[in-house]
């Protein structure tokens, strides 16, 4: 720990900034409560504990399978090289950012009653495999197809960073595949699976529309349902708020478990090693593992893709709309970016510059909480706060969605930046002393450099995650002011589903574009500040 | 000091912004859900007409996410809320909404109207209407259900999708529907419906395309739904099953805020939207039945879709008492 460069200006902005983050959510809630003293709601009819119960089992598998599922993959990915591999590591990325009722509809089209498989199951052997995309294993096979593929493109960045130096011992040292994974690769990866354990357990207990849809009824639920339910149609805001906080109070357990863990060195920059292959059995399994994942995970886009880029793109690019949602998605998208940048970057480099455990993990659960507030909470909450400042809530608009965006992604963007920056601070600490780096230069000198690709991939993410998701603006009357995911559901909303899935396609085309041009784009700048 | 803050913003605001209105054009604010506002729905085509006729008057949509969003942001603002009027409640929630306190009656005479129900409510003023039905596929349906009890006695296999009543309209609109036409033997018919439900969504939309997409044999929707096919797609296909118990149905409806310094204004709206020049713009954009008979001026595919031979009727005090339970015995049903 005396290693840590002394950076008592970099821990302020990281306090300063979790503080603001805490405090919002508090100014949230209790902007809900203010407003409730007025309206007197039903009684809550709601059994908690039951869905207490069933939510964290669905979120405690969904992370377990995807974590374990993301790390084949990543070990996959890492060691074999094919023809548009770029592309296919792309399109994985992209399944988390992509709205996740689009994923869905794509599940069901390979995997649905009327799917591709059991289409081709019929014609060929004339019976059909059923429908096994509906239940509590419809919800985990969409959750693990979202989060699985983040997962293996977050730990694949740190596979891919692995010294060259280390690479090479182990080679020539004969190391077994499992050898190779145990002592090379698991170190790599340990430091990223408290962080992503934890957002995906975030984000299967407060999913909503895929647990509703693919659930098959009332028995697969979550609390954020009932959260709905107790905001819009019971309005009964004093209610609400309880079983946010009941939310936000479970899923901080977890998040303090996550943060509260040591940090782990991991690699950082982008390894240059010649390739080395694994042999036998391991490499036959890689390529079963990318098979099963190729089926699983990329049959589904690859249908949106289908669907959507056929006749219907015509009509809707002909659309003067679709051109200014595009224009709103892509200003909002690069905003919340540049945005989710900053402040990932505060906080991580605050939280990397600290030894102190108590410090990291208070620094790290407020960007990590907000995950848990219900949406539905969000939207109201910013909507009385907005009023109670004053502000046209039209006008505020914008601005909320930018904010809201860019903490949104900050969890991500942190489980991104945060290992790598942790390892550089660390393994790098001593350098920096030595040389009585200021913190400026330690920055543009040392830590820029060696994170391009993971600033690009950090961006990639936080961008694509903010094109357009507008329900943080729900109530705010703002039907001019539409992005393409929101023209999206506007369409499936009023019988346009052509129209629809050429949006969804075009969307998805665009993340996957952001997610193989940004992190390359990024490294070259990076490189060529080094 | 909180008030007198807001005052001098409001000033600012006011001196930056008084210019641009030197004219003083009144302008009516309608809170609605973004279906109606889309420039795709009837919000275009209503506001142009009604500008032309209000003799120098400006229509402005502020669009929430749903209909209940806009009743719940009128409640949430009170008496300081800036909406005249609201359009896109609906029958099941209007109860809910009158006891607010919030709406002014709207004074006009509806004798008029040709609705399933003669029109008596005096504070809103419908403008379409459909009866809420499962739709399905005359491809892979040959012979469709005529009544809950024929779809319950269907093999297992013949799946429907429905909607989470906390969350989607239709499905608020089919626990009624049971409710109305089987009092309290609904939980009776939610269990026997329960082995062909493939599952209930939060939106119309998802359950919809669910359908679409062949996933499921009906969903329930509208029995309008078929005339979208029909007309933007010239697809015969999708029909709606006539149930013998009779149908529910949805009438949309639009009121006047006390609180709006514009009531003649806003009234005269009201009846625009109800007359019709506004009721023809309805049926094509809205996919709704209008609440007048417009003759030759409606779409043919409107005029020979099958409408029920029975309408069921709740009151808002019967929806107002027995939603809570009978939401509580379909969840507690399909569990």
């Amino acid at each position: 720990m005396l290693t840590l460069p002394h950076r008592p200006l970099r821990i302020a902005a990281a306090i300063a900034l979790a503080a603001g983050i805490a405090i919002l959510i508090v100014l949230v809630l209790w902007a809900i409560l203010a407003a409730a003293t007025g309206s007197e709601g039903s009684a809550s009819r709601i059994d908690i504990p039951h869905l207490l119960r069933m939510t964290s089992i669905q979120a405690g598998l969904t992370t377990v399978l995807s974590i374990a599922v993301g790390m084949a993959l990543a070990w996959a990915l890492n060691r074999l090289r094919f023809p548009g591999r770029d592309l296919v590591v792309g399109l994985f990325a992209s399944a988390i950012v992509t709205p996740g009722m689009v994923v869905a509809f794509g599940l069901l089209s390979i995997w649905g009653r009327n799917g591709w498989i059991n289409q081709a199951s019929e014609a060929l052997f004339g019976f059909s495999i059923g429908n096994p995309a509906f239940g509590l294993s419809g919800i985990l096979f969409a959750h693990v197809v979202l989060d699985g593929a983040f997962a293996a493109r977050i730990m694949l960045a740190r596979l891919d960073a692995i010294p060259t130096p280390r690479l090479k011992t182990g080679q020539s040292l004969g190391l077994t595949p499992w050898q190779r994974f145990a002592i090379i690769d698991w170190p790599s990866l340990r430091g990223t699976v408290p962080g992503l354990a934890a957002i995906i357990f975030l984000l299967a207990f407060t999913s909503f529309p895929i647990v509703l849809m693919l659930g098959g009824g009332p028995a697969n639920q979550t609390l954020e349902v009932a959260i709905y339910a107790a905001v819009r149609q019971d309005f009964d805001l004093a209610g609400a708020v309880r079983l946010a906080a009941t939310q936000i109070a479970v899923c901080s357990l977890v998040i303090l478990a996550a943060s509260a863990l040591a940090p782990i060195p991991t690699s950082f920059g982008a390894s240059t090693a010649p390739r080395w292959r694994d042999r036998g059995l391991a490499r036959l399994l890689q390529m079963l593992v990318l098979m099963l994942c190729t089926i699983g995970f990329v049959l589904p886009l690859l249908s949106v893709l289908i669907d959507g880029l056929g006749a219907g793109i015509g009509r809707v690019v002909a659309q003067p709309a679709f051109w200014w949602a595009t224009t709103s998605s892509l200003v909002i998208g690069t905003a919340s970016a540049l945005l989710t940048l900053l402040l990932a970057l505060a906080l991580a480099l605050g939280r990397g510059a600290t030894g102190n455990g108590l410090l990291r993990t208070l620094l790290g659960m407020p960007a990590f909480a907000y995950l848990a507030v219900p949406a539905v909470v969000l939207s109201l909450g910013f909507f009385l706060l907005v009023r109670q400042l004053g502000f046209a809530p039209a006008t505020a608009a914008p601005f909320v969605v930018i904010l809201a965006n860019s903490l949104l992604a900050l969890p991500f963007a942190m489980a991104t930046l945060g290992p790598p920056l942790e390892a550089i601070a660390r393994s790098r600490g001593k350098l920096i002393r030595s040389l009585g780096l200021s913190g400026w230069r330690q920055f543009t000198l040392v830590e820029y450099p060696l994170l391009g690709r993971d600033i690009g991939v950090m961006l990639a993410l936080a961008f694509c995650f903010s094109l357009g998701d507008l329900g943080v603006i729900a109530l705010f009357g703002t039907q001019d002011f539409q992005t393409l995911p929101l023209m999206m559901f506007r369409a499936l909303g009023s019988y346009r589903g052509n129209d629809a899935a050429a949006i969804a396609a075009i969307l998805l085309v665009g993340t996957i574009v952001a997610f193989v041009g940004l992190p390359r784009l990024f490294e070259r700048i990076a490189d060529a500040a080094r | 000091m909180v008030k007198s803050t807001r005052l001098a913003l409001a000033v600012l605001a006011g001196l930056v912004a008084a210019p641009a209105f030197a004219e003083e054009v009144p302008i009516l604010k309608i809170y609605t859900y973004d279906g109606f506002a889309a420039e795709w729905g009837p919000g275009p085509g209503i506001k142009a007409g009604f500008e032309a006729i209000c003799g120098g008057c400006v229509v402005e949509w502020i669009a929430a996410d749903s209909s209940i969003g806009t009743l719940r942001r009128v409640q949430l603002e009170g008496e300081t809320t800036e909406a005249d009027i609201i359009v896109g409640l609906d029958t099941a929630i209007a109860g809910e909404a009158r006891a607010t306190g919030l709406f002014a009656d709207h004074g006009l005479d509806l004798s008029g109207l040709k609705l399933p129900e003669p029109w008596t409510d005096a504070q809103f003023v419908p403008f379409d209407y459909a009866h809420f039905a499962f739709v399905y596929d005359t491809d892979t349906v040959a012979t469709p259900p005529k009544s809950f009890e024929e779809l319950i006695a269907l093999p297992d296999d013949f799946k429907i999708v429905v909607q989470d009543p906390r969350s989607a309209t239709p499905g608020l609109g089919l626990v009624l529907w049971i409710a109305g036409a089987y009092g309290d033997r609904a939980p009776e018919i939610w269990a026997g419906l329960k082995p062909h439900i493939l599952t209930v969504t939060r939106e119309w939309s998802e359950s919809y395309n669910l359908f679409l997409e062949g996933e499921a044999d009906m969903a329930l929707s509208y029995s309008t739904s078929p005339a979208y096919h029909i007309i933007a797609e010239g697809d015969d296909t999708i029909h709606a099953a006539m149930f013998d118990e009779g149908h529910l149905a949805q009438t949309e409806v639009a009121g006047i805020l006390k609180s709006s310094d514009k009531q003649e204004l806003a009234k005269q709206f009201l009846a625009y939207l109800a007359s019709v020049d506004g009721q023809k713009v309805i049926p094509s954009t809205n996919w709704m039945f209008p609440v007048i008979d417009l003759g030759a001026d409606i779409d043919p595919a409107f005029a020979t879709l099958p409408q029920p031979e029975k309408t069921l009727v709740l009151s808002d005090e019967e929806i107002a008492a027995n939603s809570q339970r009978w939401i509580d015995e379909m969840l507690a049903a399909v569990q």
